[in-house]
């Protein structure tokens, strides 16, 4: 975890699923316990099922409840393929990258 | 990212062409031949999928499934579990162990295919 | 591996679990509660019928589904097993080998097939009780009709199907991903709008990460009908609720949709304009529909509607059974691969080959004399040895699948013949080689049907005689010394000596006036032609059948030797080498020739003194220790000749040092005059003085407890023997029972110890029986 101008920054590798999201779940809230904005980098993000989907829903909610900012970044095809089967964009509201796809 | 999918099943024929079936279909297979056998090969591996007869020697579906879910890395793992039209107990009690889905023996490649990418898509 | 490939995995493996299921049938006579054999057999159903159907065998399915049933009532306590029941299920397991050889032939079931699928079918009806109604489709949700009513006037305006998915919180913790049914739902339609409904997601702070707060409603279009749309979700039916309306429903439908999630009203009024489904018009006549409805009966819309009740009696049904923990049948640890036996028999002969290569590189080591590629060699001579020991195991199997199939011969037998006959089984797990298995089952068979048949008496016989009512008879097996002992024994009355006799001088394979000892009369069973029963049963009556056995063994380089008392009993003991394809031999030199000993029935090497050798002249048996030991001399057997006499220089003899060396014995002829030499030619007693005497070595075998010697020049040490069968020409050959090639690329011919040993006792016996008449006669 890196802290840097006021933005928590943090990466989740690897699965979001339902085996790591007790785990990142206490990662996102120990980075609004830093008080500062969150990013939360999931470029490296392999796979992503709804109890992923739904953490990241509550994060947002987190993040208005606390009244700070919360950004998703570097969407991982994993995470991109989801959002948009779940049409979540609008409602996660970060920009994703359509990046080229296999 | 493939998919891996464990089939359990103390039949080496139904092994083989489920096998060869989820194979064709995309999906890598990992085959046990009893309980025991399967819970010795769950070593961490990352498994999307475990399909798994009832009655095997050795070990039991059930056990094996109530054994697989106390194990961080298979927790949640989705179960489909193989039984007759008659196995409404032992269906009961497959689904106490944590198998909520079944697939009625016995069943032609296609309706293993069909069920298994209910949970997995390839 | 492919589909062909699994085929015949599903023939063996079919094969194995009738095997297991006729053992189980078998035992469960005498254990009728045993929870472990009445799941052997049921599961032996289950498992053919599961496999069956996924290659599309349909015939085999049907059959097998109805005897699974009949045992599923057995192992719920339904139904009891009786005799007559396990008669029936002895047919099934039998017409279910037939159906499966039928596919192993790629034949298609014939008529005379299925007269008998629906003869046993109709047998096992009557264990079913009365059919329930419908009883296999009562299954199958009620109402599946894939057309759906499309009712104008009311119906809304969209071709969509409308998706309305709520879920249990539990439903992640189970596996199921919601996601996943979404995903398996563009497989044969198309999402035209989805709505996530977040609603119920909490801040993080109070997030149950693996609790479920998601729904969707989702307007999918597809050309599939409810069912398919329906079985998208079949795995999450008790963990979801989900409502799935067609095209075109009914605006009713959607008001009562809307009904159902009460605090979701208004959103998901909203969300089904979103999603396309409705317009608002049609919203606001649903929303406003409601007073109407209230004490309406609603028109049926179970189709299109669906019912969780509807489709789950199973559950209500499995409540009231009453759960049974059936213990799993504790099998053997099944840690197997199986291998091809071809591709076995292939691996073993290349490790024959590799074994006559390697005793040639250490020939050639041993010429050359360098010590290191000595050292190499004879490191590669033990590693070969043990591959060629950890390659034979590989075709070793137990005898006990065998033996075990017997239990289904002596019950039918049984019933034929109307004798109470029980069979005992030990040894069942001493193992033999793969092929003597095979070739083992027919001359078994005989002898298992012919002491059931002669040798067990009629009860009443029995009874007078004070034995129990039901004879036994037992199969026993164990190793001795390299060689498997296979028994067929029974309490019988025995074999009786006056009616062999008689049978054998009617027959004219005995003279009346000729001395036989009990043995040798015992043997004349294994005549050809002959039979002593009066009364010729359709069984072991025939006249042929001892002859052959003996035969069929002999051509597996086994004995069979009989032990028989009058009203006790009589035991019929087969002796089988414990493998066919390689030994390790004792390499003997007998003149020019050599010659293997297989090395397990060597018991030790003695070496003759000049005067034991002198003393044993004109003998055939010697004094080994104060006992006596009958002896062959191999030189005479084969009627070898001496080498071409070797020029002796007495002066280099090194006789004492070279101990493994030809012998060679003799007095220096320095050291004689020439008087002195005419002196002793003379005499007889001491001639042999004169000419160098080869000093003789026997190799003392062992066979079936009896001891012989065999006199040979040369004791050459062990070598592994890849044993090569003789051709016809030499088939023939008394007291040879193969050949193999050494090293140097010579041929040495395998000694018939067996053949040996009894050639002498044959000897021996028949001087036994003179002493005694004579003896008698005194």
């Amino acid at each position: 975890m890196e802290t840097k101008c006021a933005v928590t920054r943090i990466p989740i590798e690897g699965e979001l699923t339902i085996f790591t999201a007790a785990t990142e779940r206490l990662h996102l809230l120990d980075a609004f316990e830093s008080g500062n904005e969150v990013e939360v980098d999931l470029s490296q993000v392999s796979e992503i099922d709804s109890a992923g989907i739904q953490l990241m829903v509550a994060a947002k909610r987190e993040a208005v409840t606390r009244n700070t900012s919360l950004r998703f970044t570097g969407h991982s095809p994993a995470v991109f393929d989801v959002v948009e089967l779940c049409d979540l964009a609008g409602h996660l509201g970060d920009p994703m990258l359509i990046t080229a796809r296999s | 990212m493939t998919k891996n999918i464990m089939i359990v099943d103390d039949s080496a024929s139904l092994r083989q062409v489920v096998s060869i079936a989820l194979k064709g279909a995309g999906y890598d297979v990992v085959e046990a031949f009893d309980g025991k056998d399967a819970l010795t090969k769950l070593d961490g591996r990352k498994l999307h999928l475990i399909v798994s007869d009832v009655n095997m020697p050795n070990m039991d579906g059930i056990s094996f499934v109530k054994a697989a879910k106390q194990l961080a890395a298979y927790k949640f793992t989705p179960v489909i579990m193989l039984t007759t039209e008659a196995g409404d107990a032992k269906k009961q009690e497959g689904q106490a162990a944590g198998a909520k889905a079944w697939v009625v023996k016995p069943f032609q490649p296609a309706q293993m295919l069909t069920a298994v990418s209910k949970l997995v898509l390839p | 591996m492919n589909l062909d490939d699994a085929l015949q995995t599903f023939i063996v493996e079919a094969g194995e679990l009738l095997e297991q299921m006729e053992e189980a049938l078998l035992r469960i006579e005498q254990t009728p509660d045993d929870a472990d054999t009445i799941n052997a057999i049921f599961r032996a159903a289950h498992t053919i019928k599961g496999s069956a159907g996924l290659f599309g065998f349909d015939h085999v399915v049907a059959f097998t589904h109805v005897a699974e049933s009949v045992l599923d009532r057995v192992r719920s306590d339904e139904l009891r097993i009786t005799s007559e029941l396990v008669a029936i299920f002895l047919s099934v397991r039998d017409h279910l080998g037939a159906l499966i050889a039928h596919i192993a032939d790629g034949k298609e079931p014939d008529d005379d097939t299925h007269r008998t699928s629906a003869e046993l079918v109709t047998k096992l009806r009557v264990y079913l009780g009365p059919p329930a109604p419908a009883s296999s489709q009562a299954l199958v949700p009620a109402k599946q009709n894939g057309t759906v009513e499309t009712q104008a006037g009311d119906g809304v305006g969209t071709d969509n199907w409308h998706i309305s998915l709520r879920f249990a919180p539990d439903v992640l913790r189970n596996g199921m991903d919601p996601l996943s049914f979404i995903r398996y739902l563009t497989t044969f339609g198309k999402i035209v709008h989805i709505v996530t409904v977040v609603d119920a997601v909490p801040r993080l702070a109070e997030l149950d990460p693996e609790a479920s707060y998601l729904g969707y409603e989702v307007a999918f279009h597809t050309d599939a009908d409810k069912t398919a749309i329906e079985g998208a979700f079949e795995f999450v039916r008790n963990d979801a609720r989900i409502r799935i309306l067609p095209p075109h429903a009914k605006v009713a439908d959607y008001k009562r949709l809307i009904d159902e999630l009460p605090q979701e009203e208004l959103r998901l009024g909203e969300i089904l304009i979103l999603c396309g489904t409705l317009t608002r018009t049609e919203l606001n006549a649903a929303l406003s529909h409601q007073t109407a409805l209230a004490d309406e009966t609603l028109s049926p819309i179970g189709e299109v509607l669906v019912d969780q009740k509807l489709v789950q009696p199973q559950v209500v049904a499995a409540a009231l059974e009453k759960q049974k923990q059936v213990k799993e049948h504790k099998a053997t640890e099944s840690g197997l691969i199986r291998v091809n036996a071809e591709k076995l028999d292939v691996h073993i002969n290349l490790i024959g080959e590799l074994i006559i290569a390697s005793a040639g590189a250490s020939l050639i080591a041993q010429h050359t004399a360098m010590p290191e590629l000595l050292e190499a060699s004879a490191r590669l001579s033990r590693l070969v040895e043990e591959v060629r020991d950890s390659a034979l195991t590989l075709r070793m199997v137990e005898i006990g699948a065998t033996f075990n199939r017997f239990q289904r011969v002596v019950r039918d037998v049984s019933v034929d013949l109307g004798k109470d006959i029980r069979l005992e089984i030990s040894g069942a797990d001493t193992d033999l080689d793969k092929t003597v298995v095979e070739k083992i089952g027919d001359p078994l068979t005989h002898l298992v049907r012919n002491s059931m048949d002669h040798g067990i008496e009629p009860v009443e016989v029995r009874l007078a005689s004070g034995k129990p009512a039901h004879g036994t008879v037992r199969l026993n097996a164990y190793h001795d010394s390299g060689s498997i002992v296979i028994e067929v024994a029974d309490d019988g009355g025995g074999l009786s000596r006056e009616r062999i006799l008689a049978k054998a001088i009617e027959r004219g394979l005995a003279k009346p006036d000729q001395q036989l000892s009990d043995q040798e009369i015992h043997e004349l069973i294994f005549e050809p032609g002959f039979s002593t029963v009066e009364k010729v049963s359709n069984l072991s009556g025939r006249g042929v059948g001892m002859d052959v056995v003996k035969r069929n063994i002999t051509a597996l380089r086994g004995t069979v030797e009989i032990d028989s008392t009058e009203g006790v009993g009589t035991t019929m003991r087969i002796r089988l080498p414990l493998t066919l394809a390689i030994i390790d031999g004792f390499l003997v030199g007998v003149g020019g020739s050599t010659f293997v000993v297989p090395l397990d029935m060597v018991v030790e090497c003695v070496e003759l003194s000049a005067e034991e050798t002198a003393a044993s002249q004109g003998r055939d048996h010697l004094d080994l220790r104060g006992e006596v030991l009958p002896f062959i001399r191999l030189k005479q057997l084969f009627d070898i000749p001496d080498p071409p006499p070797a020029d002796i220089d007495f002066a280099a003899d090194d006789t004492f040092d070279n101990s493994n060396a030809p012998q060679r014995s003799g007095l220096p002829s320095t050291l004689l005059t020439a008087e002195g030499a005419a002196a002793l030619a003379r005499d007889p007693e001491l001639a042999f003085l004169l000419h160098p005497v080869k000093r003789e070595n026997v190799v003392v075998v062992q066979y079936a407890g009896r001891r012989t010697g065999l006199v040979v020049d040369e004791l050459m040490g062990e070598f592994q023997t890849v044993i090569r069968p003789l051709g016809e020409v030499f088939s023939g050959i008394d007291g040879i029972s193969g050949f193999t090639i050494l090293g140097s690329g010579n041929v040495a011919l395998i000694l018939d110890v067996p053949g040996l040993v009894r050639r002498v006792a044959g000897r021996e016996g028949r001087r036994n029986i003179q002493a005694t008449t004579y003896a008698m006669a005194e």
